[in-house]
């Protein structure tokens, strides 16, 4: 075998895993503005202590970010990576990350999400009183006036977070807003729909019914059915690329 | 377990002794807090004397002061001043807030309220901003989940801060369930009944009682009333003991 051959058969074996989480994670949190246009990263080998990943690991994620114009790197005094949008329509660079993902991996997302908000809604049924739903309310109506998707996505996210938050868990909480920083830029493709929009607040709407009525069953069945309709959604945008 | 045994009998002394040291434990939180109120005060009063609108940057000045109060502060994980938007100048809303970390460092909570990124940007309603700024009295808000400062399952104190007679803000602090259940189960596996503190809305924030749990829901008494008339009462065989100053009430099983 040659020795390039030899040594990428020999290299750890979720090497190459690690380089894709990791840049999905950096290009996940650009693309929802957590990360902002012109912002420095930290040193890569803080950034690498931070993730829990080597820093050759590192520097690859950063190569596959600067290949999609996620990332910018200067050499020299005040160097360093830096975050910046390329020119291309958000709406395009969406499309380019959701190829990132199989639909495997999507149907693995919405198992994953539809097991935390399940479980969340069930939790919330039994131990919220009136006033614990006042967020959730709050946000259900806001994503039904929301006008870009990015803020839709950000609303639907929170929605999530907040019935975790009234299922009194702080677990679940860290899981779902966890997920969220994963599913939420992804979200922004199927979300851009407005009848789609409207389907999901009315969902959200009769879970905190649900929730409200006790009715824990009720809840966590229609709180699943709302997150795996949107998921599979996002499979069917995935198949059309 | 703090499961009684079958010959004991309510301790009708012990109860509201183990009420009154809980109402302590939380008093000193609540020392802390006006502690943090006295400072804001003073500091938005010389901003206002010399004639500007204080900016973020001022608030920097109650740094010492909510450092001291998390290292000398057992029960204080989460300490600060958070402003009402509008107040200053520079940004649209702010939080002077400091948190102990696990290694006992004191780190500041850096928060995206950019309402254009951040879903969370409005925190205006959230119980510990809104119960002082609309009641005028301090606090308690919780158990709840804080996704919004630490990602823990937390108690907040907080106290309206005036200036000018116009509501600026609050000062506050949290404390983490796990710290206030340690500091408080040794009083209730003392009584010689299961016993569990719940809030004004009968959610238990610490139990030595394993058929209710912190975080679920006692319903049935009105515990507002309780804490009201702040004398002990009995519900359906339940006794009610209320902690004087703070919003809790000592619920103790059926003997």
């Amino acid at each position: 075998m040659e020795g390039g051959a030899r040594r990428a058969v020999f290299s750890p074996v979720d090497n190459r895993a690690r380089v894709d989480a990791v840049a999905r994670r950096i290009g996940d949190a650009i693309e929802l503005g957590l990360l902002a246009e012109g912002e420095q990263l930290p040193g890569e080998s803080e950034l690498a202590g931070q993730l829990g990943v080597s820093t050759v690991t590192l520097r690859e994620a950063l190569m596959a970010l600067r290949q999609q114009g996620l990332v910018t790197t200067r050499r020299g005094r005040g160097g360093g990576s830096f975050v910046s949008l390329p020119e291309a329509p958000a709406d395009d660079r969406l499309r380019a990350r959701l190829r990132g993902w199989s639909t495997e991996e999507l149907r693995d997302l919405g198992d994953h999400w539809a097991a935390l908000s399940g479980a969340a809604a069930r939790l919330a049924a039994q131990r919220t009183e009136p006033g614990d739903l006042r967020p959730l309310r709050r946000t259900a109506e806001e994503l039904a006036g929301a006008e870009d998707a990015p803020g839709r996505s950000r609303l639907y996210g929170r929605f999530h977070v907040e019935l975790a938050a009234a299922a009194q868990s702080a677990r679940l909480t860290r899981e779902q807003v966890a997920l969220q920083s994963e599913v939420g830029p992804l979200l922004c493709l199927v979300l851009a729909d407005d009848a789609c929009r409207e389907e999901v607040a009315e969902r959200h709407r009769a879970v905190i019914s649900a929730v409200q009525d006790g009715a824990h069953e009720t809840a966590g069945t229609l709180a699943e059915r709302c997150v795996r309709e949107s998921a599979a959604r996002l499979v069917a945008v995935r198949l059309t690329l | 377990m703090g499961v009684s045994s079958g010959l004991a009998t309510p301790d009708t002394e012990a109860e509201p002794w183990v009420a009154a040291q809980v109402g302590g434990a939380l008093e000193a939180v609540f020392h802390a807090v006006a502690a943090t109120r006295a400072d804001t005060t003073a500091l938005l009063d010389r901003v206002t004397a010399a004639g500007r609108r204080p900016a973020s940057a001022d608030l920097a000045a109650l740094r010492p002061g909510l450092h001291l109060r998390l290292t000398r502060e057992e029960l204080v994980s989460g300490a600060g001043f958070v402003a009402a938007p509008g107040l200053l100048t520079d940004v649209p809303a702010w939080l002077e807030w400091w948190q102990s970390g696990a290694d006992g460092d004191v780190r500041p909570l850096l928060l995206d309220l950019d309402p254009g990124q951040s879903a969370y940007s409005d925190y205006t309603h959230w119980d510990w901003f809104a119960l002082p700024r609309d009641t005028g009295h301090r606090a308690v808000a919780g158990p709840y989940v804080d996704y919004l400062c630490s990602d823990e399952y937390s108690l907040t104190l907080s106290e309206p801060v005036w200036i000018q007679g116009r509501f600026a803000g609050v000062a506050a602090a949290d404390v983490y369930l796990r710290h206030f259940e340690a500091a408080v189960l040794p009083l209730l596996r003392s009584l010689s009944r299961p016993a569990r503190l719940v809030n004004a809305r009968g959610r238990v924030a610490a139990s030595a009682d394993p058929a209710h749990l912190a975080g679920s829901l006692t319903r049935g008494p009105d515990f507002g009333e309780v804490l009201a008339e702040g004398r002990p009462a009995v519900h359906d065989g339940v006794r009610l003991v209320p902690c004087h100053g703070i919003p809790l009430v000592l619920v103790l099983a059926e003997g």
